[in-house]
């Protein structure tokens, strides 16, 4: 799978830091200026050269729910009436926004 | 969702509560900016770098990390500075020294070149990892940064770039910027083909970076450091290029070379240097090339005179669109332009003058002393006024063309332009006291023959060129005195062409100045139209005496110049049937209006002679006076004589017009039909006449000349006809000056003259001690008075 994503250059792989992997699209990703910055092909760092990116700080479950924003938002973009994203848990609300906050959006 | 029942999650461990040692995770960062710098980012995580960074910004290390990044790109460009940058400085640049042969000039261009790339390079780099850094320290721009108001570490970068590299305090790197691109930029105006790509570049790092870490957009380092000694640079070149061109080039060529040069400026500033110098360039040129040296160019040889005599129109265009440059009212051109206009209009005004000398001197040689002989003269000066103000006004029809083109094509049809030309045509026209009367020559000459044969609309052309001159006199009075009489000729004694261009003349005048200037015009015309109905019904109404056919012209008094009408009364005694004529007709007109006055003017009509000579039958034209006089001889028995006092007492004409009427009758051979003894040209009262049996013509009808009443104005009546203009434009001033004060009652003198002049200027320029003149004497007739204790104000008294 990581080959794979090494070549798609239309995703991007996440990975968690307990080793879930998301196979994320990459406009979508680039929501964030963070991912969208290690992604630079200019800059080449190890991320844009493979890929992939690891996130030291994230455990599964909540880069979940940064994917599933990602989407969320990729999916609503510059639209009007949305509805709210309905997959925030109470529980993971405080990490949500410590990881929002590193990831800038 | 189930708000009620989830518990929010402490963040896990490792976000905040782990403790962070700085000196440690430094040591990992700036190990990994430094593998930034070597240009191998490859194997570096960005995420791990920016998780540091933005572990240590939490930890409130945010101000240690700003300054340890600080110092490390500081570290950084110090060894850049001295490894690759120093190497490149061209040694001369350094030392300043210039006087060098041609092998070491290609060096030197090479050396520039390399330096400049070498420059471009290490900015390059500068900027991809400034980049770079500053991607992973976003999250330290974006917290620390922000929160405190701080640059980012970028600007923070480019900020010691220019202080590390461009100001560096011994290499001397900005200096040898400078100096090379001026050199390269001096090198590309001497002709030489130079790279743009590198100054492109270089110039572009100029204008990336500031003064201070504030950014402001004045404060480039481009304005600050290059600009200034660029334009400086620029200056002395062009100081120097505007004397070389102006020792070596005509004045064309200057110009061409200044529009080249300023294309070049502008290219170089869209292709090597900056478009914000763009302006401030050109204005260098614009000042040393043009506004210092245009009139030195414009008074070459090759100048403005001699492309106006030319039609240089492309040169014209060109210098006038330069001119505008530094001048948007181009007033140096229009100096020039108007001063060589009324210089050429004052060439054909002095060629005229000169011509009447010629013209007297190629005259033959009779003596002066008769009178015959004197009025001969006069005549021929008259008409050879009339050839030369015909050529007058084709010259200055000509010279009228040709300005016109040029302000067509070279001044783009400026107004101003067009008033200035209008000016200059005006002053020498003007200059020239009897341009008046030949603009009405013209016409006359025109409406007389010139227009025979030629259609309509070019008649209208030609009408047009005349009104166009007409414009430009400032004296329409006498234009319209003079075009009084011509009009009158042409009208009296049948001389016009067509009544329809006549009226199309009139009308053209009547749109440029108004009613009041022809009406005693167009009245003329109506006095030949009701002469025409009263001829025809006189000779069908009862009593008319129809054995001699008739027509008159009945004018009237005001309507006609006395000029051509004659102010005294010239009388003669008619034979016997004309006398019967004539009385019957007063009798007729008479009663049909009542209470005016008919005088009769035997001195303005012709009359038609059936005749006999040699058996062969003729129809002789001669004037009225000449009929009485031939008519006198019908009486006499064959071989008779009368000597000049009989023919006095038969006729009673008035001496000169007896003398005038006879010479026509003798001296030409065409239509000698008296014999005068003795044959001599003057005339003793004691001379005899008799009529020339033994003459033949092989026309049957033919025309004897009255001397003609000359076209031009002959000297005396020149004198006659200024005085009257004095006349007339005493009284216009003086009706002037009480309109004026009729309506305003009280006026400063300053006022009434500006009103006064104003009202005028339509018919003539008055000068002012004329006015004063007249105010004085509308005073002294009690019209004004001054008011009491303030001099300088006239009060209307009713």
């Amino acid at each position: 799978m990581s080959a794979e994503a090494e070549n798609d250059q239309e995703s991007v792989l996440l990975v968690s830091n307990d080793g879930f992997q998301f196979l994320v699209k990459k406009s979508a990703a680039c929501k964030s200026p963070t991912i969208r910055s290690m992604l630079d092909k200019r800059s080449n760092f190890a991320e844009a050269r493979e890929n992939r990116i690891h996130f030291e700080n994230m455990t599964a479950p909540v880069l979940e729910k940064v994917c599933q924003y990602f989407y969320y938002f990729d999916k609503y973009k510059g639209m009007k009436d949305v509805p709210e994203p309905d997959f925030i848990s109470p529980e993971l609300a405080l990490e949500l926004l410590f990881v929002a906050d590193f990831l800038d959006c | 969702m189930n708000r009620g029942r989830g518990r929010i999650r402490p963040p896990r461990r490792g976000l905040v509560t782990d403790h962070v040692d700085f000196d440690d995770t430094w040591g990992i960062l700036s190990q990994s900016l430094k593998q930034i710098y070597s240009k191998d980012a490859s194997a570096l995580s960005f995420e791990a770098l920016y998780r540091n960074a933005y572990k240590l910004v939490l930890k409130k290390f945010g101000e240690r990390l700003y300054a340890e990044v600080k110092m490390l790109v500081e570290e950084h460009l110090k060894g850049v500075a001295s490894v690759r940058v120093r190497p490149l400085v061209p040694s001369v640049m350094v030392t300043g020294n210039t006087a060098l042969g041609n092998t070491a000039a290609i060096e030197r261009r090479l050396g520039g070149t390399r330096f400049l790339e070498g420059l471009q390079g290490v900015w390059q780099d500068h900027q991809l990892c400034m980049g770079m850094i500053t991607d992973v320290l976003m999250y330290l721009n974006r917290i620390y940064c922000l929160d405190r108001g701080l640059p980012t570490t970028y600007a923070v970068g480019m900020d010691l770039f220019r202080e590390q590299i461009l100001r560096h305090k011994t290499y001397n790197i900005g200096r040898a910027l400078n100096t090379v691109i001026l050199s390269q930029i001096k090198m590309e105006r001497d002709g030489d083909i130079i790279d743009h790509g590198p100054i492109r570049s270089c110039v572009h790092m100029l204008e990336s970076l500031y003064e201070t870490l504030e950014e402001r957009e004045d404060e480039k380092v481009y304005l600050t450091s290059f600009e200034g000694e660029f334009i400086d640079a620029s200056k002395e070149f062009y100081l120097k290029e505007g004397q070389r061109l102006l020792q070596e080039c005509d004045a064309a060529t200057y110009l061409r070379k200044t529009e080249t040069r300023l294309a070049q400026e502008r290219d170089r500033c869209t292709k090597s240097i900056s478009t914000l110098t763009l302006h401030k360039i050109e204005k260098v040129v614009d000042e040393f090339l043009i506004e210092k040296n245009i009139r030195a160019v414009m008074e070459m040889d090759s100048g403005i005179r001699f492309m106006l005599d030319n039609d240089k129109i492309d040169d014209l265009k060109l210098m006038y669109m330069l001119i505008l440059r530094v001048d948007p009212d181009a007033k140096i051109m229009k100096e020039m332009v108007s001063a060589r206009i009324v210089e050429q209009g004052k060439d054909v005004n002095s060629n005229l003058q000169n011509a009447p000398a010629e013209a007297a001197s190629t005259a033959p040689g009779v003596p002066s002393t008769s009178a015959a002989a004197a009025a001969a003269k006069d005549e021929k000066a008259a008409s050879s006024a009339t050839a030369m103000a015909i050529r007058w006004v084709n010259e200055i029809l000509m010279l009228k063309d040709k300005y016109d083109k040029i302000w067509e094509s070279a001044f783009h049809k400026d107004k101003s332009m067009q008033t200035t030309i209008t000016r200059a045509f005006t002053k020498f026209i003007n200059e020239l006291s009897v341009a008046p009367e030949y603009i009405s020559l013209f016409i006359d000459d025109n409406l007389r023959q010139g227009i025979k044969g030629i259609d309509e609309t070019d008649v209208d052309v030609i009408l047009d060129k005349a009104v166009t001159l007409f414009r430009y006199l400032s004296d329409k009075d006498i234009f319209e005195r003079h075009y009084k009489t011509h009009l009158s000729r042409r009208l009296l004694m049948n001389r016009s062409l067509s009544h329809d261009a006549e009226r199309q003349m009139i009308g053209k005048l009547k749109m440029e100045v108004g009613v009041q200037f022809t009406s005693k015009l167009e009245g003329m015309f109506k006095d030949m139209d009701s002469s025409n109905e009263l001829t025809t019904e006189y000779r069908q109404g009862p009593g008319a005496d129809n054995k001699i056919d008739f027509s008159i012209h009945v004018l009237t008094t005001t309507y006609w110049p006395t000029k051509v009408v004659g102010q005294e009364d010239k009388t003669c005694t008619y034979p016997t049937e004309i006398e019967a004529l004539r009385e019957s007709f007063s009798a007729y007109y008479l009663k049909r209006h009542n209470g005016r006055k008919l005088i009769f003017k035997p001195n303005m009509g012709t009359a038609d002679l059936k005749a006999t000579f040699s058996g062969k039958k003729h129809e002789i034209n001669v004037s009225t006076y000449g009929m009485v006089i031939l008519l006198a001889f019908n009486s006499l028995p064959q071989g008779s004589s009368l000597s000049f006092s009989e023919l006095q007492t038969i006729t009673s004409i008035p001496t000169d017009d007896l003398r005038r009427n006879l010479q026509s009758l003798y001296i030409p051979a065409k239509t000698r039909l008296l014999l005068k003894t003795p044959k001599s040209k003057g005339i003793d009262p004691a001379d005899r006449f008799c009529i020339n049996d033994s003459f033949s013509s092989k026309y049957l009808r033919f025309k004897v000349g009255i001397i003609a009443v000359n076209k031009a104005e002959t000297e005396k009546e020149k004198k006659n006809t200024d005085e009257e203009v004095e006349r007339d434009r005493g009284i216009q001033i003086e009706a002037c000056v009480v309109r004026v004060m009729k309506s305003r009652k009280k006026l400063n003198h300053q006022e009434l003259m500006m009103e006064v002049v104003n009202q005028l200027k339509s018919r003539f320029t008055p000068d002012i001690a004329s006015v004063k003149k007249r105010i004085e004497m509308l005073i002294e007739r009690e019209y004004l008075e001054r008011v009491e204790g303030d001099r300088e104000t006239y009060k209307y008294l009713a």
